[in-house]
C-alpha cells in the first residue's frame, strides 16, 4: 500500500506593536510578571477592547504579502472557551470574515519552487502564560502560576490550505513566512522567543485515494527541528496504524521534546464547540482601498523580490534562497560585492562559508565597521586571480576581522602573494624529484595521490608562496611530460 | 425545544456546575422560555442583513501608543491567591 | 443651601429610608461629607465647577468606582474592590458631584423587581410591599425616598424606565453609544447603555449632559450630532402594539391622559403600527442571554471575586460559578449558551439578530412619519414581592413597552403622570429617533408641566408627619 501524507499549518505570529490589540498597555519583554496589564487585557469587569491601528496595518501588509485578497467588510468574533490564562474565557478572534483569504507563499526545495496555499490570515490576541509548577513534570504539577504580561497581544494567525506533502517542505514554509514577517517589520520573527508558534494538522491516506486521511493536530513544536521531528513522527505513527488496518483517531496530541514522539492530549469533552459569534463591543470593521494603499506603501523587497535580485546576479535558486533568509547585512554585502567580483558563486561561497563562519566562531553579531564590500571584494580578488593562496586569503580575512587593514598591502608586506613564475617552480620542482626518487618510481598515473604529496613537498619548500595549481600542472609535465 | 436539548451538555459548557435539584429547575424555566421565543420561526428573515449598531457605527482604531497601565499592586489586589507577582490557581493540566 | 448641608440631608434621610428599603449596599458617609465641604469652599471661593457641583448622586453598583467595592449584587463579587474608574464616574467627578453610595441590583442587571439582589430585595417607597421594579431598583427608590437627589442606572431592557416608572420618578435610557458603557459590568453589550434617574426633567438633562459624549475607551461609543425639533408642534405616534391586550386599562389610560393634553397643545397624533415589535421580547430573551453567556464567562474565581477549592482549575471554575451565581443568571447563560451552540445557532441567536435588524428598520421607516412615539412604560403599576417568581415569562413581560427602544438604541424616557388605584405611580414612555435625546427631554419636560404629577411617597409623608 502506497500512502501519503498531507498537511496544513497554523501559524500564530505576534506582532512587533509598541500597545496590545485592545488596549493600550506596553508590549514588554520581562520576566516581572503582571506589570503591564491593565482592565481590558486582566478581563476585569466593565473593561472594553478597543483595536490597535497598526495591528491592522500590520495583518494588511502581511495578507498582501502572501498574496492574499483583503476583506473590505470584516467583523471579530468571541471565541470562548474556559482556560484559566484566557482573561474573559473567549478569545477576541475573526470567524467568517478573515482580514485575508486565499493566497498562497512561494517556497524553494532544493532548485524547485512550490506554491504554498494560504487559506485565511486573520486577526486574534494572545492570552496569558501559565506555568506550572509541582514536581517538575507538566502532569503532576501541584499549581498554576499565572502572567498576563502577554495577554492581549496582537496575534495574526496564518492558515495553510493542506497542501503540504513532507516535513521538509512545511519547514521551508515556516522559514519563508518568518522571513515574510521580518522583511514586512511586523514581527521580531523569534521562533525562540515565540514570536511565531506553528501547529500541524496532518492525515495520512492512500496515494490513490482522492479524500484526506483522519486529520491529527500536532501541538508544542518550539522549533524547526521538533517541527520537522514531530511530523516526520506523526506521518510514520499514522502509516503504521493504517498499514495494520487500524483506524487514526481524530485528536490533538503533542510533541514530546524529550521522548521525540507525539502522545496524546486528554481534552476536555466538549470543548470543541466555541460559539462563535459576532463581538457586540466591535462594530464592523472596514478596510477600505485608501486604507489598503496606506499598508501597500509599507511593503518593500519581501523575500520573493531578493530571490528575484539575487537569482540576477547569477546565484542558483537553492543559493538565492539562503541568501534572503539570512541577514539584511549579508544579503547587502553579498550584492555590493559581487559587483566588484564578477562571481557570484565564489563571491556566495565564501561570504557563507568563510565570513559567517569565522565571525560564528569569533562570537561576533555585527560585522566591524571597516569591513565594507570593497575590502571583501579585493580579498576575494586576490585569491581568485591566484596572487594569494586560498589558506593566505582565510588569515588576511581573520586579521581583517580584528582591525583595519587594507588586504592587498597586507598580503604585500607580510609576504603572502604568491609567486606564480614558472622558472621559480620548475627549480623548486626539479629538486624535490631529485629529493624524493623512490617515490617518483612508485607513481603509476597522474591520478596518483603520492603526486598530492609531492606537490606538498614543493610548496613547503617554498614556504607556501607559490601557488598549488601551477606547481602540479609543471609537477605533471616534468614526470608525466 | 428540541428534544436535543441536554442541561448537562450545555453548563459543561458554560462551566456551572448544577445540582440535580437546579437542573430540574431550570430545564422546566428554560423549557418555557424556548417555547415562547419558538415565535420567531414565523417571521421571514429570508436575505435579511444583520445590523445591530443603531446608527451603523463603523470601527475605529486606534493610535499605537502605549499608555500606563494598572499599577501592580492594584492589578493584584482583588487576587484569590498570588505567589512571586503571579495568580495562582489549581493546576489547569488535568 | 451648602453642598455640606445638603449632604447631611440626604444622608439624614438615607439613615431612616435605607432600614426600610434597603436601596444602597454602600453608603459614602465620611467621603462624601469630605467631598462636600470642598465643594462648600468652591462656592465660597466662587469657583463652583456648574450645576452638578456638590450634588449627592446614588451609583448603581454596576458601575465601577476606584477603591470601592463594586458587586452587581452578586456573591461573585462580594470582595471585589474596582481598581479603576468607569467613564461615566469619572465625568461626575469632574463635575464636582458627591457620591452617596452605591445602589441595589437584581443581580447583574438581570431582572425587573431587585429581588434577584444576592444582598435581599429594595422596597418600594410608595409602599413597601411592593418592589421597585428593577434591576435600578435601588437607584429609582434613593432618588424617589430622597436619599440621593438623582442616581445612574443602566438599561438593558427597561432596567432604568421601569423601576422609575414604579417608583415615580423620571427614568432616561439615552440613544445607544451616547454614553460610554466602559467601567458598566457588561450585561448585554449590544443593548446596555448607562442613564440617569431623577426626579425632575430638568435634573436629567444636566446629568446627561455631564455624563454623554464620545470615549475613546468604547468602541461602540459614538460622536453624536444632536437633533433639533425644528417646530414647536410635534407629530407624536401612539404605539398600538403596546396599547392592547397584555397591558393593563390603568396604564393605557394614563396615555390617553396624556394624548389629550397634547391634542389641547395643538399637537399631532395618530396611531402607529409596527408589527414586529410584538416579537421584541422573543428577540431580546435570545441576544441578551447570548450576549451575557460571553460577558459573564470572566467570572471564574481566577483572578478576582470569590473562588472555590478544587484541585484543578477546570473544577474550581465550575464550582466557583456554581456557587457565584444566582439562580436567574444562571438560567440566562445557559439559555445563552444553548442559542450560542453548535446546530442552533442559525436557529436561535442567528435569527434573533435578523428579527432585530428588522425591527431596527421598522422604527427607522416609522420616524419618517412621526417625531416621538409614545406608550405606557410598563403592563402595570409595581407588583408585590414573589408575584412573579414563579413563571419566567410573567416577570419577562414586565419589560414588553421598554425592551423595543433598547433593540433599536433608541433613546427613551419615562415620566410620572399619575397615581393608580392602589396608590403606585403610573408613568408614560416616549421614544425618540437615535441622537435626538435633547428634543426627547425637552418635550418630556413639557408633558411634565401638562401633567404635573405632584405625590411623593407615603414612606416621607409619614415621616415628616411624626
Ligand atoms: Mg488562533
Ligand atoms: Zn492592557
Amino acid at each position: 500500500m502506497n500512502l501519503k501524507a498531507t498537511i496544513g499549518m497554523e501559524t500564530h505570529v505576534e506582532l512587533d506593536t509598541k500597545s496590545k490589540m485592545f488596549c493600550s498597555c506596553e508590549v514588554v519583554e520581562t520576566d516581572e510578571p503582571n506589570i503591564s496589564v491593565c482592565p481590558t487585557c486582566l478581563g476585569l469587569p466593565g473593561a472594553l477592547p478597543v483595536p490597535n491601528k497598526t495591528a491592522i496595518e500590520y495583518i494588511v501588509m502581511l495578507s498582501l504579502g502572501a498574496n492574499c485578497n483583503i476583506t473590505n467588510e470584516g467583523m471579530f468574533h468571541r471565541k470562548n472557551y474556559f482556560y484559566p490564562d484566557l482573561p474573559k474565557n473567549y478569545q477576541i478572534s475573526q470567524f467568517d470574515f478573515p482580514v485575508g483569504v486565499n493566497g498562497f507563499l512561494e517556497i524553494v526545495l532544493d532548485e524547485e519552487l512550490h506554491s504554498v496555499e494560504i487559506e485565511r490570515v486573520h486577526m486574534e490576541e494572545d492570552t496569558g502564560k501559565s506555568v506550572h509548577i509541582g514536581s517538575g513534570r507538566i502532569d503532576s504539577a501541584t499549581s498554576t502560576l499565572l502572567d498576563f504580561n502577554r495577554s492581549g497581544i496582537p496575534l495574526v494567525e496564518v492558515v495553510t490550505k493542506p497542501v503540504i506533502s513532507t516535513s521538509k517542505m512545511a519547514v521551508a514554509y515556516i522559514e519563508e513566512l518568518r522571513q515574510l514577517v521580518i522583511d514586512l517589520g511586523i514581527s521580531k520573527g523569534k521562533l525562540e522567543k515565540g514570536n511565531l508558534r506553528f501547529d500541524a494538522n496532518i492525515s495520512v491516506a492512500n496515494e490513490d485515494s482522492n479524500e484526506l486521511g483522519t486529520k491529527v493536530e500536532i501541538k508544542n513544536m518550539n522549533s524547526l527541528k521538533s517541527l520537522e521531528k514531530a511530523i516526520d513522527y506523526e506521518i510514520m505513527r499514522q502509516s503504521k496504524q493504517i498499514e495494520k488496518g487500524e483506524s487514526v483517531i481524530q485528536e490533538t496530541r503533542h510533541w514530546d521534546e524529550n521522548k521525540q514522539v507525539t502522545i496524546s492530549m486528554r481534552t476536555k469533552e466538549g470543548s470543541a464547540d466555541y460559539r462563535y459569534f459576532s463581538d457586540p463591543d466591535l462594530p464592523n470593521m472596514i478596510i477600505d482601498e485608501e486604507f489598503i494603499n496606506n499598508s501597500k506603501k509599507n511593503i518593500q523587497n519581501l523575500p520573493l523580490d531578493k530571490r528575484k535580485t539575487l537569482k540576477e546576479s547569477g546565484l542558483s535558486l537553492s543559493d538565492s534562497n539562503y541568501l534572503d533568509k539570512g541577514d539584511k547585512w549579508l544579503y547587502d554585502l553579498y550584492l555590493s560585492t559581487v559587483e566588484n567580483t564578477k562571481d557570484s558563486k565564489s563571491t556566495f561561497n565564501f561570504l557563507t562559508g568563510e565570513l559567517q563562519g569565522q565571525m560564528r566562531k569569533a562570537e561576533i553579531d555585527e560585522l566591524p565597521d571597516w569591513v565594507d564590500s570593497e575590502k571583501i571584494s579585493n580579498l576575494i580578488n586576490l585569491f581568485e586571480t591566484n596572487e594569494v593562496s586560498f589558506t593566505s586569503a582565510k588569515d588576511i580575512l581573520a586579521k581583517l576581522l580584528g582591525e583595519d587593514i587594507d588586504p592587498k598591502s597586507y598580503a604585500t608586506d607580510n609576504n603572502l602573494i604568491q609567486s606564480s613564475d614558472d622558472e621559480e617552480i620548475k627549480t623548486l620542482v626539479t629538486s624535490v624529484i631529485n629529493e624524493n626518487q623512490d617515490i617518483v618510481e612508485r607513481l603509476e598515473d597522474p591520478e596518483d595521490k603520492l603526486v598530492g604529496f609531492l606537490v606538498g613537498q614543493v610548496m613547503k619548500s617554498s614556504v607556501n608562496k607559490v601557488n598549488p595549481g601551477s606547481v602540479k600542472d609543471i609537477l605533471l609535465k616534468e614526470l608525466f611530460g | 425545544m428540541s428534544e436535543n436539548f441536554n442541561i448537562d451538555d450545555i453548563s459543561n459548557l458554560a462551566s456551572i456546575e448544577l445540582s440535580e435539584d437546579e437542573k430540574a429547575k431550570l430545564q422546566k424555566d428554560l423549557q418555557i422560555i424556548l417555547e415562547h421565543v419558538d415565535a420567531l420561526k414565523n417571521i421571514d428573515v429570508k436575505d435579511q442583513k444583520i445590523d445591530i449598531h443603531p446608527l451603523s457605527k463603523v470601527l475605529e482604531l486606534r493610535k499605537d501608543e502605549s499608555k500606563e497601565s494598572l499599577k501592580h499592586e492594584d492589578a493584584m489586589m482583588n487576587s484569590p491567591e498570588t505567589k512571586d507577582g503571579h495568580f495562582v490557581v489549581p493546576p489547569s493540566i488535568e | 443651601m451648602k453642598p455640606s448641608e445638603l449632604f447631611e440631608q440626604v444622608y439624614e434621610t438615607a439613615s431612616y429610608t435605607e432600614s426600610v428599603l434597603h436601596a444602597h449596599l454602600e453608603l459614602f458617609y465620611d467621603e462624601g461629607l469630605k467631598l462636600s465641604k470642598e465643594s462648600d469652599k468652591r462656592y465660597t471661593k466662587n469657583e463652583s465647577l456648574g450645576l452638578l457641583d456638590g450634588i449627592p448622586i446614588a451609583i448603581k453598583d454596576n458601575i465601577n468606582i476606584y477603591g470601592y467595592k463594586t458587586t452587581c449584587s452578586s456573591k461573585m463579587l462580594s470582595n471585589y474592590v474596582s481598581p479603576y474608574d468607569a467613564t461615566v464616574v469619572t465625568s461626575l467627578k469632574k463635575a464636582g458631584t458627591i457620591f452617596t453610595g452605591k445602589t441595589n441590583l437584581d443581580e447583574f442587571a438581570m431582572g425587573s423587581s431587585t429581588e434577584n439582589s444576592a444582598y435581599g430585595p429594595t422596597k418600594n417607597p410608595w409602599n413597601p410591599d411592593f418592589v421597585p421594579g428593577g434591576s435600578s431598583g435601588g437607584s429609582a427608590a434613593v432618588v424617589s425616598a430622597g436619599s440621593a437627589v438623582a442616581s445612574l442606572g443602566s438599561d438593558t431592557g427597561g432596567s432604568i424606565r421601569q423601576p422609575a416608572s414604579f417608583c415615580g420618578v423620571v427614568g432616561f435610557k439615552p440613544t445607544y453609544g451616547t454614553v460610554s458603557r466602559y467601567g458598566l459590568i457588561a450585561f448585554a453589550s449590544s443593548l446596555d447603555q448607562i442613564g440617569p434617574i431623577t426626579n425632575t426633567v430638568d435634573d436629567t438633562r444636566i446629568i446627561f449632559n455631564e455624563i454623554q459624549g464620545y470615549d475613546s475607551k468604547d468602541a461602540t461609543s459614538i460622536t453624536p450630532e444632536y437633533t433639533k425639533l425644528e417646530n414647536k408642534k410635534v407629530k407624536v405616534g401612539i404605539l398600538k402594539e403596546l396599547m392592547q391586550e397584555g397591558v393593563s386599562n390603568e396604564s393605557q389610560n394614563e396615555v390617553n391622559k396624556v394624548v389629550n393634553l397634547l391634542k389641547e397643545k395643538g399637537h399631532d397624533v395618530t396611531e402607529i403600527s409596527l408589527p414586529l415589535t410584538e416579537m421584541a421580547l422573543s428577540v431580546y430573551y435570545l441576544i441578551a442571554p447570548a450576549e451575557c453567556s460571553a460577558n459573564l464567562s470572566r467570572f471564574d474565581g481566577v483572578r478576582y471575586g470569590i473562588r472555590e477549592d478544587a484541585s484543578t482549575s477546570y473544577e474550581m471554575m465550575n464550582k466557583t460559578r456554581s456557587v457565584g451565581f444566582g439562580e436567574e443568571v444562571k438560567k440566562r447563560i445557559l439559555l445563552g449558551t444553548y442559542a450560542l451552540s453548535a446546530g442552533y445557532f442559525d436557529e436561535y441567536y442567528g435569527r434573533a439578530l435578523k428579527v432585530r435588524s428588522k425591527i431596527i428598520t421598522d422604527f427607522k421607516t416609522a420616524f419618517d412619519k412621526v417625531d416621538f412615539i409614545l406608550s405606557p412604560t410598563t403592563p402595570t403599576p409595581a407588583f408585590g414581592f414573589g408575584e412573579k417568581t414563579k413563571n419566567p415569562l410573567e416577570m419577562y413581560l414586565s419589560d414588553l413597552c421598554t425592551i423595543p427602544a433598547n433593540l433599536a438604541g433608541l433613546p427613551a424616557i419615562s415620566i410620572p403622570t399619575g397615581l393608580s388605584e392602589n396608590n403606585l405611580p403610573l408613568s408614560v414612555q416616549i421614544m425618540g429617533k437615535p441622537c435626538s435625546d435633547y428634543s426627547l427631554i425637552d418635550f418630556a419636560e413639557s408633558i411634565e408641566e401638562m401633567v404635573e404629577f405632584n405625590f411623593s411617597p407615603n414612606l416621607l409623608k409619614e415621616n415628616n408627619e411624626s
